[in-house]
């Protein structure tokens, strides 16, 4: 059990990554239709951003708060100027033009900082480990852990109480009437986007000192959080959340016994939760909640 | 209708004549032969893209799985089972189609961008396979295997050879390709494409036909993918990689998806553009990634798609019947593209 422990603790960590990431997905992806393949180059973004600010000689908290920000900016950006003449197209369109724009972003990132990882570590305050009074587990995990629950709580408040979420909400049910009704939907889509971003940016910036910083960092992300939102639920924050949480459990517990098989774990995972709930685990197509 | 088969026949010859000389003119702008016999493999990938995305409308951003499938399918039963030429395509054929009808039923729940999220997730699946049974597949390295024997003839077959096997291949899977859109079950799926909604209504049972389009355009994967890695006598895990996915839906799209020739134009620009960038810059993802930006931005229906718009505005009446013979068979003006 003293083994396992630990195993447990990172399981959930990884999973609270896959699901910040995958409600991030799954908002783009409700309400524009659009499936981000660029969602990974924005969270590498982030970390390497983060990095060049601590480089520069900033605190790592300001770089924590700024480097996700600047990824928002960049993501609105592209939203305004690319992604959003495709809202009316095939979804293979947006899927197309933001897999391109990871392939740029990811030789973008090997040219200015190299093929091989730039070393990012948490600052002297976050190393170290906390005595759990059964086992010792690193600071900055904690710290990961308690970063992404916050993240995950405003989160659910932000669309369940405020209105902006409640029309987030309501132009994922029906666009044209919430436009009719006075909405700038436009605008909507666009905070939309830039919210997924932000959240991505934060997931990047965490991910990078955790897990190490490389051209493909987000990406590795990006599929358990695809399969985190189709285990979840399409559409479902806290869906999203389970998932992820089962998910990230299952592949560290795996990889304690068959490492090897922690990939393929979690697509047997997938195919079985599928085949008992053919929407996932709270999917309620097109309702955030 | 005779008009335009008379045009096409012609059109296919003009591009067998071509193909036949392939080998000589690309040694001329010194482009490998290997090359051109991507060329014409990728082509194939992207046709059985094409089969899904432009004639039935559900998207399969995850068809490498099965290309991948068909080239490790090939490659494992050569190194273990010793089997002969024909035989290993055959397998990796066969492989190609069992993944299919694993995920199939998994993706047939859905439409839309759910049925291409679970094809992105589900694809990925073999590409982890491939990368972690390191004993059997030689995981991250991939895994080099001979190219063996043609069955009862005891040949090898050189690579100019095999370029032109290739090529028979190809003009066979043209003329399948044709005659499958052109038949009844080829309408069947226009018309899903069109209006499942409607063809429900009808009376026919959509969820078997867009499964059976997936199995045939497993197969066709296959039969690229297996051909491929008798090609280069190589099979990598990025073959499965939705990287790959995205380079063969890019393909059909560039050219024109929902037409018969569009996927091969695309081939043709992208493997020999692919060539020639990354001999000479380092950096040629930026390029490609480029690329895929102005075919959305800028030709969203395809070069082929591009050139039929523009030939209808300037001959209206005429523009039907040649639509009908890119197209393979009679489309309406809105269902080249969605």
């Amino acid at each position: 059990m003293a083994h396992i422990a630990p195993e447990i603790f990172n399981g959930l960590i990884l999973g609270a990554f896959y699901a910040v990431v995958a409600i991030g997905l799954s908002l783009i992806m409700n309400l524009t239709g659009t499936i981000n393949m660029a969602h990974g180059s924005f969270m590498t973004l982030a970390g390497y951003l983060a990095f060049a600010m601590v480089s520069a000689g900033t605190s790592y908290w300001f770089a924590l708060f700024a480097a996700p920000i600047l990824a928002l900016i960049v993501g609105v950006l592209l939203e305004r100027t690319l992604i959003r003449p495709l809202y009316r197209r095939d979804p293979v369109y947006s899927l197309l033009l933001t897999f391109g724009l990871s392939l740029i972003a990811e030789e973008t990132y090997r040219l200015i900082w190299g093929d091989n990882g730039v070393p990012f570590s948490p600052p002297l305050a976050l190393q170290g480990a906390v005595s759990l009074g059964f086992t010792y587990f690193p600071t900055y995990r904690l710290f990961i852990a308690g970063v992404l629950l916050v993240i995950i709580v405003l989160l659910v408040l932000f669309l369940q109480r405020t209105r902006l979420g409640l029309r987030l909400r309501a132009a994922v049910q029906d666009n044209e009437m919430i436009a009719a009704l006075g909405t700038n939907t436009q605008l909507l889509y666009m905070m939309n986007f830039g919210l997924g971003i932000l959240l991505a940016g934060v997931a990047g910036v965490l991910a990078s000192g955790m897990l190490g910083l490389n051209a493909q960092t987000g990406n590795a992300l990006l599929m358990p959080a695809f399969v985190t939102v189709i285990v979840g639920g399409m559409g479902s924050v806290f869906g999203a959340v389970a998932g992820g949480m089962l998910i990230g459990l299952t592949i560290s517990i795996v990889t304690l016994y068959i490492p090897a098989a922690s990939e393929i774990a979690m697509y047997v995972l997938m195919a079985v939760i599928l085949l008992v709930r053919p929407r996932g685990l709270f999917g309620e197509e097109g309702i955030f909640g | 209708m005779i008009m335009s088969n008379r045009a096409g026949l012609i059109a296919g010859l003009v591009l067998l004549i071509a193909l036949l000389f392939m080998p000589q003119i690309a040694s001329h702008i010194g482009l490998a032969i290997s090359v051109c016999t991507e060329v014409l493999l990728y082509a194939i990938a992207a046709m059985a893209v094409n089969l899904l995305l432009g004639y039935t409308g559900v998207l399969p951003f995850g068809n490498a799985a099965f290309f991948g499938l068909g080239a490790y399918g090939a490659g494992l039963t050569i190194e273990y089972l010793h089997v002969g030429f024909i035989t290993s395509i055959v397998l990796g054929m066969a492989a190609a189609l069992v993944g299919a009808v694993l995920i199939g039923p998994f993706l047939l729940r859905r439409r839309g961008i759910y049925f291409a999220l679970l094809m992105i997730a589900f694809g990925q699946v073999f590409y982890f396979i491939a990368y972690r049974f390191t004993d059997i597949t030689g995981g991250e390295d991939g895994m080099n295997f001979a190219r063996p024997a043609i069955e009862g003839l005891g040949v090898v077959l050189k690579d100019q050879q095999f370029y032109y096997a290739m090529l028979v291949v190809f003009a066979l899977v043209v003329i399948g390709f044709l005659l499958l859109v052109r038949s009844p079950f080829g309408r069947t799926l226009v018309a899903i494409k069109e209006n499942e909604v409607r063809a429900r209504y009808l009376g026919l049972n959509t969820d078997r036909f867009i499964f059976v389009a997936l199995l045939i355009s497993a197969i066709m994967e296959g039969l690229a993918g297996a051909c491929f890695g008798l090609s280069i006598m190589f099979a990598y895990p990025l073959m499965l990689d939705w990287h790959n996915s995205g380079n063969i839906v890019l393909m059909t799209i560039l050219g024109g998806s929902g037409t018969l020739f569009g996927p091969f134009i695309g081939a043709v620009i992208f493997v020999v553009g692919q060539e020639i960038l990354s001999t000479h810059w380092i950096w040629w993802q930026i390029p490609l990634g480029a690329l895929f930006v102005a075919c959305v931005l800028g030709f969203p229906k395809g070069i082929l798609g591009t050139a039929l718009d523009l030939f209808s505005k300037r001959r209206g009446g005429f523009a039907f019947e040649a639509r009908e013979l890119v197209h393979g068979t009679k489309l309406s003006e809105r269902e080249i593209i969605p």
